[in-house]
């Protein structure tokens, strides 16, 4: 029994130690294609680092109420999350500015992404265009106010205010109706409508399924979610509406004293290079942030891709949806849900 | 039974520490946050808070509602049901019985899906509705109170049953029989000797069924979406969507004390009847 003991507390004492001389860096992502960017990123970056990622993955609101909780002694060292949750966090002074001069690929990346939500705190990594993906086999989009005509009436169905393509949609919604600034009449617009509208969705993938299952012939979505369109057999159409497409942002920020920044640098950077944003992009998994990719027609035509593409968005400013997005749940709540 | 209480606690003792420690300790510190007020102190801001807002006293009506229509409903068909069942043979009354249970080994999600199918624009429904020329376009289903009526009903309707089927087996075999001869109606039948004999199997699977009606979240999800919110839909959508622990903990709280209030009543009106 001594001897095991005996054995076992070596064993303890040789793992802490080798656990000590182990660097280790603790990153937040989206769920999505994790095998992929462990095979496009996190692999290659631990050989090179000769360290450790955890990575720690869920949905925007557990992991920024995650970072929130260990405030005090951050868990996570980076964490890649919308503009607007990036501000969120900086408001509630979780994240720190970054400093450019650690990012050797900075200069690459698009002058959109390199300062998006002000004061140094986030860079952007990827872009993704909102657009409308519809049935061109039974109707033909050429403006968002399409959504809204009668002959889409009980076939449509749009994302939820409370999403990230939800804003996106009101403003795009708003261009064709001509209503800028104050979105309020656009809800009341939509709530006019809540009987014509199939559901509001809350993930890409519920829409995926109600497509595929004909409930809805038309819908905005991200571009990123456009491979689970075009391969599903029927003929799936994006839209080029005459109002442009909205468009957003994934920024990558460092949370507040987490006494581990180096690392968490070179791997920020080395995630915007040149190599891996083009390995990322041909693989499908988000659109570059980086200006020097280059990637096939295949792939550019399947992501948001080129310095035309990217300058035409419409972008929501985070600070906006920030401010707004009670105001706007309110009154979804009340006039569009009840 | 015990030579001692000492033998009964020690047997008990291990349920109760793995009860207490991992279910009331944290059921009890996630409720707690339900009487939290922004200062810190206990207060019922946010109940106040809860049913002042017009969205939340709609979807408090709605879970209400469906959940009394689908409890109701499978109470009337699980009479009948059972009933039936209670008067077949023996080698019929299993393979019946089995029929009925065998849903339950099914994952909801699955039998919810089925349902996407049956009430779907290209479903069974709309295509026969069409195809008799009822109407000259698919009929709006799905994501309406229908759907999740039908799909809770159908989720909770053999535990109903399977409570009837028990307490109806224990009515003594000659006292239907016997109403009957002395000339009593069917319908006497049922409200004077075979309810009176049978409340304790209506409040049990009542209280199942209402209970899990209320408390489903999959198929209000799926068949509802976020146009029938329901209260355990819209729980999930304070703390996914909202982070708000206080208003899904208030929304928690208010399940629970629904859920407690169907059983006593459930009790009552059985005790009433007596």
């Amino acid at each position: 029994m001594k001897s095991t003991l005996s054995i076992l507390a070596l064993a303890s004492f040789f793992g802490s130690a080798a656990h000590a001389a182990d660097k280790t860096l603790t990153i937040s992502v989206y769920s999505f294609a994790q095998d992929e960017y462990r095979e496009a990123l996190y692999d290659p970056f631990e050989a090179i680092c000769g360290c450790k990622l955890v990575v720690e993955t869920g949905n925007s609101v557990e992991r920024m109420a995650k970072i929130e909780a260990n405030a005090a002694d951050p868990v996570i060292d980076m964490a890649v999350i919308s503009t607007q949750d990036a501000l969120a966090l900086a408001r509630k002074d979780l994240i720190q500015p970054l400093d450019s001069a650690k990012l050797s690929n900075f200069d690459k990346l698009y002058d959109s992404a390199k300062d998006p939500i002000g004061d140094n705190m986030a860079v952007g990594y990827t872009f993704y265009a909102s657009s409308i993906v519809y049935r061109s086999d039974l109707v033909d989009i050429s403006s968002w106010g399409d959504l809204l005509g009668e002959e889409m009436a009980g076939q449509v169905a749009l994302p939820n205010i409370t999403t990230t393509q939800g804003p996106l949609t009101l403003m795009m919604l708003g261009k064709s109706e001509g209503i800028e600034g104050d979105l309020s009449p656009v809800i009341s617009e939509i709530g006019a409508h809540s009987d014509d509208i199939v559901t509001f969705f809350s993930r890409s993938s519920e829409l995926v399924q109600l497509m595929n299952q004909q409930e809805v012939i038309a819908a905005p979505v991200g571009r990123f979610a456009w491979g689970s369109f075009k391969d599903a057999g029927l003929p799936f159409a994006w839209a080029e509406p005459e109002e442009g497409q909205a468009g957003g942002m994934n920024v990558m920020v460092m949370t507040k004293g987490n006494g581990n920044e180096e690392l968490a640098y070179q791997f920020m950077d080395y995630w915007l290079s040149t190599e891996v944003q083009t390995k990322i992009g041909e693989m499908l998994i988000d659109s570059p942030a980086n200006k020097e990719v280059e990637l096939s027609a295949e792939a550019a035509e399947n992501l948001t891709y080129g310095a035309d593409v990217i300058e035409s968005l419409n972008i929501m400013p985070a600070a906006e949806v920030l401010d707004k997005r009670e105001g706007w749940v309110e009154q979804w709540n009340a006039e569009v849900i009840q | 039974m015990f030579r001692n209480t000492r033998e009964g606690l020690a047997l008990a003792l291990p349920a109760a520490i793995f009860s207490t420690l991992l279910f009331l300790v944290p059921v009890a510190i996630l409720l707690s946050e339900a009487f939290r007020g922004t200062s810190g102190g206990w207060s019922l801001q946010g109940y106040i808070d809860f049913f002042s807002t017009p969205l939340n006293r709609t979807v408090f009506l709605r879970t209400l509602k469906l959940g009394a229509l689908v409890a109701g409903t499978a109470a009337v068909i699980g009479y009948a049901a059972a009933f039936c069942i209670v008067n077949l043979g023996p080698k019929s009354r299993g393979k019946v019985f089995g029929m009925v249970v065998l849903p339950l080994m099914i994952s909801p999600v699955a039998r919810t899906y089925a349902w996407i199918v049956i009430l779907g624009r290209t479903g069974i429904v709309n295509e026969a509705i069409t195809g008799l020329g009822l109407s000259d376009t698919p009929l709006r289903l799905l994501f309406t109170e229908t759907a999740v009526f039908l799909g809770l009903l159908q989720l909770f309707l053999p535990l109903m049953i399977i409570s009837l089927v028990s307490a109806m087996e224990n009515i003594p075999r000659d006292v239907i029989p016997a109403a009957r001869v002395l000339g009593a109606s069917w319908i006497e039948v049922f409200f004077k000797v075979i309810l009176p004999l049978t409340k304790e199997g209506l409040v049990i699977g009542g209280t199942l069924v209402f209970t899990g009606a209320l408390t489903a979240y999959i198929t209000p999800a799926i068949l509802g979406g976020s146009k029938v919110l329901m209260l355990e839909t819209l729980l999930y959508q304070r703390v996914n969507v909202s982070n708000d622990f206080v208003s899904a903990s208030v929304i928690a709280m208010i399940l629970i004390v629904m859920s407690f209030s169907a059983n006593l009543l459930l009790k009552r009106i059985a005790t009433a009847r007596n």
